[in-house]
This record gives structure tokens, C-alpha cells and sequence, in this order.
């Protein structure tokens, strides 16, 4: 907060403060100068070590923001086995390995999209519709702020908030659903459930401007998949890609036939992207790792395909890191993010577009 | 070949009390332990010699390769030395001349014994096989392989890793890991077109780095460059690089060079990498060259391993690697032998 009581987006790489300060320009995107700086010795544990928010539409475009990156501590919406709270910290914690520079792109992350971390979405413990309501208000802040989202989960319920979150916010427009995950997640209901984590697609298909035909999913597989999911895609002729076919035809085709069919027509992408669709092998830290997943070569290349359409949310959801081995899943998951954030840098830079 | 050679370790145990499993003293590939002396070395009349060096004070992530070379050891032992895919014998090409000592706290004198250990064991015209600790350790064992052939011969380097170590300093300091290819580019009979660096890749790769790299005419194949021409072309450029008109070559593989899923223990695991069967053709084609002045493996973390995969990982690496070299040099096993008890 400056002076006046506003908030201004100023980012401080932690290096720069305290006795054994230095300063430089672009620091950050540099190997540190007279200490390790950020890169092991942190300050506040945000995403990409950029500033915090508070998660307020005015202070949001105050901040002049553009992604904001908003954490959903909330695991009780599923029901495989819980860990998925400790998502988002997970993926901050390895964002602390990473520079916002990406020589792929060429292209600093810090000044080009000037992100913030809104913290975490509040949660009520055990009641998931109230937990939900909280989400909806933190996505809606977020975007009338005038940013794109990072959405971190937190399990694979997150979507049904975050996405009528997004409706609402272009309630004159039309809207795209894309569900990238090794389920289906079609459930018309869970034990008399709408609204866990097996029914996000089921629920963006509900919303008034959420059209079938610009829904897809992919990456589907093996026996958690049961037949009343299946037949959604079927009787309401909604794309879905199994991994089977992505496997066939390649990553890079499937990637581009969904982000088509999401952006035909429409004003904005709800893009939801489970850790579970990743090969076990590669993704232990994840709520039900589920093997003939992607592997990380396909990870990146999806992630820098969705980089040259865009999303208005991109979420990551059932990140799990007390399973994950070496830190292997929440810097993958990391990876995701910058892959996705540096390619639609390096697009919007090419195209003459800023954020 | 040695005709006084015995046989027998070709062989499944024929009950002699050092069956497979009883590890008695770990030695790489249970070779015989020689001391890091030149004549001594010299004596021995093997081609190899193995030598840890548990340095990780050049780390600047992830601490816990200082454990990397006894892990390395103990799979070593899980392996013949006979390699039926290239029908060579690794027995007698190979001794264990132990662990650098390695002070804790001062990086200096580390370094200094690092470069003196590796200089000695050069000095008996054996190939050092090391396995570190950080990547640093490369900077002190290249600047002895540069002063051991002297300034009128020209050396190349080859690198595998996720990141381009290109930074002129870190944190102030010049020896660190991430300034290890900028220190060696800087030796004086390394010409930098024959660096070689492939798999660079992701978000640890800061803008300097980049620069420096350009700026020293470093020729680098990135990850997605191996994977958008292929692998063996890439590798084949690289590799043509580091040995182009050089008269020593060091091959320096960081584990970090494979996916984080194939090789979990290693201080700073990296998605998007090679997968273990790429890692393996990259073996056999950088055998072909037939030999090589330095082979090192650094920052295997076993800590942070499952099940020792990544340990055996890069045993197979430096074993596949010595066995393809000793196929081009056509040293095969004479394929009429067979276990006498059997006839």
C-alpha cells in the first residue's frame, strides 16, 4: 500500500530489501548478484514471487494486474482421497525454482502480465455449497478486476464456481468449457450430489450461455469412467477426445481441435486442466494418479498450444504434494503455468497486443 | 586381450562364497581399489578409473548430492560386467580410486583438491570416471584436463543438462554450478565451438545466461530443439562440435538432463527431459567416437530417489557408454567361450 492508501503494483524482488539489499535492474530475470536472492532465500511465499493483492476488483485494476493468481485451498468437493488443500502452496513453493524469465520466449513474466497473488479463496470446512459461493465471489472479483486467472485447486469441484463465475462475468456473451483430466467428470449427481468434483462439465453444460458445442474434453481413461459419464458427451454430442485417440492422432492436433471449438464464436474460455491427466509416473502428487497419462513433453506442448489462444481461466486442479516425490508434480504443475504464460506472452508480443 | 584372463565372472555364480548379493568392499563395478596415485594407476593396467568427488557446496538449489557417488557404487553392483548388447567384457577396464577428500565449508581448497586428484589420475593416461556431487566439480576437473594436455592441444566439452550454467557469477561467486560453463569456456585452450550443451530447457535459465552463451559463440542444442530435429541429429551435431579438430573430450552428464519421472534423485529435477531409452541411444552413439578423456556424472541426489532408479540410471549411463566405446574399439569377448563345468 502506498501513501495515499492505494495499493499500486509495484513489484520488489526480495532481494532488494533488507541490510544486504542490492538493487538492480531486472534482477530477476538475471542470476542474483550479491546473495542467492529470491532464488532460495524468499520473502512471502507468493506465485512467481510477484505482489500480493487483495483479492478486490479496485485494487485489482488499481494494481493494473493482469493474471491474477487466486489459490482454492479446498479438497472436501471429491471423493478419492484428500491432500489437494496444499495445491496451491504446493505450486508457490516451486515457483521459487523458477525465474519469470523464459528464454523459449524470450520473455519476462514479471513486467509483461504484471501478476498478482490474491492469497486463497476462504473455505468453510465441510460444507461444500458455502465453499463454493466463496470461490464464485473471489474468480468474480478477479475477473471484473480486469485480470485473467490463474485458478489453483484444490480439487476438480472448483471448476463448477469458477465457470459460472465466468459465465455470469460475460452473461451478454457466450462462453467455452474446456476439461483436459483422465475422468470424465459427467455425473449428473454423486450419491444425490451436483456439485462434487465428478460433475464439472455436467455443470458448465447447465449454464444458460455454455453451449455443447463449445465445450470439449480430453485425455480420458481406464475404469473410473463409469457409463452414465460416458453418455453425457454422447447424447449431447459434446466433444470428447479419450487419451486413446490423443495418443493417436498426437498432442498438438487434439490441443488445437478443443481451444477451436472453445473460442468459436465465443467471448471467453473457461480452461480446466486436472493434474490427473498427466501419467502417473510423472504426476505421483496428484489425489488419483491414473496411468497412460501425458507425459511432460505433451504437458508443455498443450500448454504452450493454449498459450497461443489464450483462456480467461486457466485452472489447475487435485495438485496433491504430500505425494508427490522430489518435488517432480508441483514443478511440473509450475511448469505448466510459466509454459502456458510464456508462450501467450510471446503470441500477444507478436500479434502487437499487450495483456 | 589378457589370455591369462579368468572367465568366470561372465558366468552366473558357480558358488563362490562372493555371490551376487554379498557386496564386501563397494567399489565401482567391484573393481579393485587403487590408490589416486599416477604410477600406482598406471600399474593397474585398466583404462578407467572411477572417482567420487561428494562435493555440493557449488549447489545453489536442492542440497544432497554429496551422497551421489556411494549410490552410484552400490548399483554398480547390480550389473556384469559383461554387456551382451555389445558383446564386451568391462572386466580389468576399470579400478576405484576412492572419494576425493573433500573439506567442508571451504570451497577453495575443494576445488584445489578436485583439480589435483583429477590431474594425478590423468597423469597415468587413465580415463577418470566421476561422480559427483554439483556440477561445479567440473570446473576444477576441466581446468585439469586443460592443463594436463597443455595449451598447444585443444579440448572440446560436452554437456547434458537442463540448464545453461551460464552465469558470470552467482551470488558474487564465480565457482558456483550455475557459472560452471562460463568458467570453462574461459580456459584457454577451449575454443568454444567445441562446446557442446544439449537439453537446456524451462524457467531456470536466467536472461544472462542466454546472453552469455550468445555473446561466447556457445553453439547450444536446446530441448526443444532435440526434440523438434530428433535426438541423434542433434547429439551428432554436438557431439561433431566438442570433438572437431580437439585432441581431449569431456563428457560431463548432469542428471538433471532427464525427465523428472525417469530420474528422480537429483537436486533440481526438470520436466520435459529425456526419457531413459533416449538417454541409452545417447549412450551408444556418443560410443562410437570411441573414446573419451572425461566422463562425469553430477548432482545425483539419492535422497530425494525412488527405489535407486535414478542411482542405476546413471550407472547404465557410464556403463553403456564404456561398453559401446569398447565395441568400437572392437574389443569384443571371444564368443567360443563357454562355462567348463558344463562340458
Amino acid at each position: 500500500m502506498n501513501k495515499s492508501g492505494f495499493h499500486t503494483w509495484e513489484f520488489v524482488p526480495h532481494q532488494h530489501q533488507g541490510p544486504a539489499a542490492h538493487t538492480g535492474e531486472d534482477d530477476h530475470i538475471h542470476s542474483p548478484g550479491k546473495h542467492n536472492g529470491a532464488f532460495k532465500s524468499r520473502g512471502l511465499a507468493t506465485f512467481m514471487g510477484a505482489p500480493y493483492c487483495p483479492p478486490d476488483r479496485d485494487a485489482i485494476r488499481r494494481m493494473g494486474a493482469k493474471i491474477c493468481f487466486l489459490g482454492v485451498p479446498w479438497d472436501q468437493g471429491q471423493m478419492v482421497r484428500a491432500g489437494t488443500s496444499q495445491g496451491p502452496s504446493g505450486i508457490r513453493e516451486a515457483s521459487t525454482q523458477y525465474f519469470p524469465y523464459m528464454f523459449e520466449f524470450d520473455v519476462d513474466l514479471m513486467t509483461f502480465f504484471r501478476p498478482v497473488d490474491c492469497g486463497d479463496v476462504p473455505t468453510v470446512p465441510g460444507n461444500n455449497e458455502r465453499s463454493h459461493e466463496y470461490i464464485y465471489q473471489y474468480v468474480t472479483e478477479c475477473l471484473e478486476g480486469g485480470a485473467k486467472v490463474i485458478l489453483c485447486g484444490g480439487d476438480h469441484s472448483v471448476p463448477i464456481p469458477g465457470s459460472r463465475a465466468l459465465s455470469d462475468f460475460h452473461r451478454d456473451g457466450r462462453i467455452g468449457y474446456l476439461h483436459v483430466d483422465c475422468h470424465l467428470d459427467s455425473a449428473p449427481d454423486w450419491e444425490g450430489s451436483p456439485y462434487t468434483n465428478c460433475s464439472g462439465p455436467a455443470r458448465a453444460f447447465d449454464l444458460p450461455n455454455c453451449d455443447g458445442g463449445n465445450m470439449a474434453h480430453m485425455c480420458s481413461r481406464n475404469g473410473l469412467n463409469p457409463k452414465d459419464w460416458v453418455d453425457f458427451w454422447i447424447d449431447n454430442k459434446v466433444r470428447m477426445i479419450p487419451m486413446q485417440e490423443v495418443v493417436d492422432r498426437g498432442i498438438e492436433v487434439c490441443s488445437k481441435e478443443i481451444f477451436d471449438i472453445a473460442w468459436d464464436g465465443t467471448d471467453g474460455v473457461y480452461w480446466s486442466w486436472d493434474t490427473d491427466s498427466i501419467d502417473a509416473s510423472c504426476m505421483p502428487g496428484t489425489t488419483a494418479p491414473e496411468t497412460f497419462g501425458l507425459k511432460p513433453r505433451e504437458v508443455i506442448k498443450h500448454a504452450r498450444i493454449a498459450g497461443t489462444y489464450g483462456a480467461d481461466i486457466f485452472e489447475i486442479s487435485e495438485l496433491t504434494p504430500h505425494f508427490d516425490v522430489s518435488d517432480m508434480s508441483i514443478k511440473l504443475a509450475c511448469c505448466m503455468i510459466y509454459q502456458y504464460l510464456g508462450s501467450r506472452a510471446r503470441t500477444l508480443l507478436d500479434q502487437g497486443k499487450s495483456p | 586381450m589378457n589370455p591369462a584372463k579368468n572367465f568366470e565372472h561372465l558366468f552366473s555364480p558357480l558358488g563362490d562364497p562372493e555371490n551376487f548379493k554379498t557386496l564386501g568392499v563397494v567399489t565401482f563395478l567391484r573393481s579393485p581399489q587403487v590408490s589416486m596415485e599416477a604410477d600406482a594407476l598406471k600399474d593397474s593396467g585398466a583404462r578407467f578409473a572411477f572417482m567420487g568427488i561428494p562435493y555440493d557446496e557449488g549447489n545453489v538449489g536442492k542440497p544432497g548430492c554429496e551422497e551421489g557417488p556411494q549410490a552410484f557404487r552400490v548399483a554398480s553392483h547390480e550389473y556384469f560386467p559383461y554387456w551382451f548388447e555389445y558383446q564386451v567384457d568391462l572386466e580389468g577396464s576399470c579400478v576405484d580410486c576412492g572419494n576425493v577428500r573433500i573439506p567442508k565449508v571451504m570451497p577453495q581448497l575443494a576445488h584445489d583438491r578436485i583439480y589435483r586428484a583429477v590431474r594425478e589420475v590423468l597423469a597415468s593416461d587413465m580415463v577418470p570416471v566421476i561422480c559427483g556431487g554439483d556440477h561445479s566439480i567440473s570446473i576444477s576437473a576441466a581446468k585439469a584436463l586443460s592443463d594436463h594436455i597443455g595449451e598447444n592441444r585443444k579440448m572440446g566439452y560436452l554437456y547434458f543438462g537442463a540448464h545453461l550454467e551460464m552465469a558470470d557469477s552467482w551470488a558474487g561467486e564465480k565457482m558456483a554450478s550455475p557459472c560452471t560453463l562460463a568458467r570453462i569456456s574461459e580456459l584457454p585452450n577451449v575454443d568454444t565451438a567445441n562446446m557442446g550443451h544439449v537439453g537446456a530447457r524451462n524457467s531456470m535459465n536466467p536472461k544472462d545466461h542466454v546472453e552469455l552463451a550468445r555473446e561466447r559463440g556457445i553453439r547450444f542444442h536446446s530441448m526443444d530443439e532435440a526434440l523438434d530435429r530428433g535426438l541423434e541429429t542433434v547429439i551428432s551435431e554436438a557431439g561433431g562440435q566438442v570433438w572437431d579438430g580437439t585432441d581431449a573430450q569431456y563428457l560431463s552428464f548432469n542428471m538433471n538432463i532427464m525427465d523428472a519421472s525417469a530420474a528422480p534423485g537429483v537436486t533440481a529435477p526438470e520436466p520435459g527431459g529425456f526419457e531413459s531409452r533416449e538417454m541409452m541411444q545417447t549412450a551408444n552413439l556418443l560410443g562410437r567416437m570411441g573414446s573419451a578423456s572425461i566422463i562425469e556424472i553430477s548432482d545425483l541426489a539419492p535422497v530425494f530417489d525412488v527405489s535407486g532408479t535414478t542411482s542405476k540410471l546413471a550407472a547404465c549411463i557410464v556403463l553403456r557408454l564404456m561398453a559401446s566405446m569398447a565395441k568400437q574399439r572392437g574389443e569384443f569377448v571371444d564368443q567360443g567361450i563357454r562355462r567348463t563345468d558344463l562340458r
